[in-house]
């Protein structure tokens, strides 16, 4: 977190806010620790219920150093909870690890939202990897959606088992995956692994494969997906056909190009650029 | 609770009282069956009730009766809490867990949030108690601070409700007094004078487990006077129902308390029936079991009747932390006429 980054917060949520609502903010970080940490959970008392909008193009990024990490869609009381929490002393550091630890133990479902929300920008973020792996546990879907979606915390701070865990519950959870921070820079082979043996479970249960998945399969094929993409080829989904053109396309493996020339269609709408991963994200 | 309620009970509940412990229920004799007929069409509102201690069934009983909100006060478990975390947890499922299991039967779930005045005297958890309570007293759906005041009327219950006193004045919230079993009416005129010296409007006190022996003093004073419907003790619905013909229903509200005791969730509906049957205005009826309690709480800001005037359907499907009301093997009650299971 450095000094820029409250800045620009700090101006992005006052045009959002009345005057009142204002000087109610600029208030509480004239007070105490334990005035500001009240005014984290006292938020929705003073502030009103909207949600924010706005045009990205228009608004550049919000974190210079996060590009990408955005607050579109967010209530103001959500909003104005990250920025709070961004006025709790930093120093000492013990103090300042304890309070935002009472506010986690304490919080209710939005706070937690808020808090989870505030990870990448909150000091000493390596301390927070345990509440964080433990949203990812979660199963209340607004918290879960907090840390996973569009949040660059986990990209950043999570070691391997911990992310893939989160793409996978993501997969799971029928979340949109290509909403998740940094997915195609943190693409490994466990996880491709993963991503192998669930589709094939899906197969076996005669059930559906949300068809992006196989993105993060693509860089880490082999001819022992020859079988599988085979099987998708011959699907009824359109998705699963284009999901299988792309991987056969992405791979270095003469066997799984191969597959792709019997379907030439598909392949001359990937060469003229037509069909890519994003025509199969969908937001869920 | 696995007590004889014959025999005097080393921790009385709410309304419990050890010298009177041999009275037994008023309205025992009355087939609830014959006289929920009564009551049909009508809502109610039960400011006081400790979902906490209550079953499943409990929910569903009530939302048949006519329950459509209840306010479930901050208070003693049975046991001492031995640490704050026990306490974080307890409040934490007034917000949280309770208010979503609630949700799951279409009741609209409020709460107080409160050092209770037993657990008061223990003075180094106390402390640590008060540095948290704000974080849960602003939350949303918090309605008032409570239920706080006297148990055995010690200095430290003292020291503690002045300080939650001062608290609710800090949080723009209505209080809701815990009134002693031993020694009430001077125990409740004590409560009372301290909320006025700490500059406290009656109008934002609700004083609880009222009796004929204090709602006098209660409604001269201004502030609104509940009334605990609690079996096997002194005050049962029928005498209720007379506190009513004697004094309206101004500033009057009717509770189950209902908790870990004997006591019964269906109070308030039940005292209803009882106020119909003997002709007491439906009008009446309607300000002492639903609408004073909620103009009493929501000079909180959080109570917003349209959440309950609305067709509620729940979502049984919902999960609360991973885990639903329904287990195993249970369905829930959407697509139970489907032969799939999928
Ligand atoms: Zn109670």
């Amino acid at each position: 977190m450095n000094a820029n980054t409250t800045i620009e917060l700090t101006q992005f949520l006052f045009e959002m806010t009345t005057k009142s609502e204002r000087e109610w903010l600029e208030n509480k970080t004239k007070t105490n620790v334990l005035d500001l940490m009240t005014a984290f959970v006292a938020a929705p008392r003073f502030l009103s219920k909207k949600n924010i909008s706005y045009d990205d193009k228009a608004k550049g990024n919000l974190i210079p150093h996060l590009p990408g990490y955005q607050v579109d869609g967010w209530s103001l009381v959500r909003l104005a909870r990250v920025w709070l929490l961004l006025q709790i002393p930093q120093d000492p550091k013990e103090e300042c690890i304890k309070n935002i630890e009472t506010l986690f133990d304490t919080a209710e479902l939005n706070e937690l939202v808020a808090l989870y929300s505030a990870l990448p920008l909150l000091p000493y973020p390596w301390e927070w990897l345990s509440r964080a792996t433990d949203a990812v546990r979660s199963n209340m879907g607004f918290v879960f959606d907090a840390i996973s979606i569009l949040n660059p915390y986990p990209e950043l701070y999570f070691p391997e088992s911990a992310w893939n865990q989160l793409v996978l519950k993501t997969i799971f959870n029928g979340k949109p995956i290509h909403l998740i921070y940094g997915l195609d820079r943190r693409k490994n082979k466990e996880l491709a692994i993963s991503i192998s043996d669930f589709i094939d479970e899906r197969f076996a249960a005669g059930r559906k494969i949300p068809p992006q998945i196989l993105r993060l399969l693509a860089p880490f094929s082999n001819e022992e997906h020859s079988s599988t993409l085979i099987r998708m080829f011959a699907s009824e989904e359109s998705g699963e056909k284009e999901a299988a053109a792309l991987v056969c396309f992405e791979s270095k493996e003469p066997k799984l190009r191969s597959l792709l020339a019997n379907q030439p269609e598909l392949e001359l709408s990937i060469q003229n650029g037509e069909l890519d991963w994003s025509k199969l994200e969908s937001i869920a | 609770m696995c007590q004889n309620p014959n025999e005097p009970k080393k921790n009385p509940s709410h309304f419990e009282s050890i010298e009177h412990s041999e009275d037994t229920p008023t309205h025992r004799d009355l087939l609830w069956e014959d006289y929920e007929n009564l009551i049909q069409g009508m809502r109610f509102f039960d400011p006081h009730i400790h979902m906490v201690s209550r079953t499943t069934d409990d929910y569903q009983m009530m939302v048949k009766a006519g329950i459509v909100a209840i306010i479930e006060p901050a208070f003693w478990v049975g046991q001492p809490r031995t640490g704050l975390s026990s306490f974080k947890d307890y409040y934490s499922s007034l917000v949280g867990w309770e208010r979503f299991r609630s949700s799951q039967f279409g009741i609209k779930h409020y709460c107080t949030m409160g050092l209770n005045s037993r657990e008061a005297n223990n003075e180094r958890l106390a402390e640590e108690v008060m540095e948290i309570l704000p974080l849960f007293a602003f939350k949303e759906g918090v309605v008032g601070i409570g239920e706080i005041g006297f148990d055995d009327q010690t200095v430290l219950e003292e020291k503690y409700y002045r300080l939650q006193l001062e608290l609710a004045k800090k949080a723009k919230l209505p209080v809701q007094i815990h009134t002693p079993h031993r020694d009430k009416k001077r125990g409740t005129e004590r409560s009372m004078s301290i909320a006025i010296e700490h500059g406290l409007d009656p109008s934002w006190v609700v004083v609880d487990h009222n009796n004929e022996e204090t709602v006098k003093s209660v409604l001269d004073k201004g502030f609104w006077a509940a009334f605990t419907i609690y079996p096997f003790t002194k005050m049962g619905n029928e005498r209720m129902v007379s506190v009513v013909e004697k004094y309206g229903p101004e500033r009057i509200m009717i509770n189950s308390s209902a908790d870990w005791g004997i006591s019964d969730p269906l109070a308030i509906p039940k005292t209803a029936a009882l106020m119909m049957q003997r002709g007491i205005p439906k009008e009446v009826i309607r300000k002492v079991t639903y609408q004073n309690a909620i103009d009493a709480f929501a000079k909180s800001g959080q109570i917003d009747v349209r959440d309950f005037d609305l067709e509620f359907s729940p979502d049984p499907n919902a999960k609360f932390h991973g885990n639903s009301v329904l287990r195993g093997g249970q369905q829930p009650v959407v697509n139970k006429n489907s032969l799939f299971i999928q």
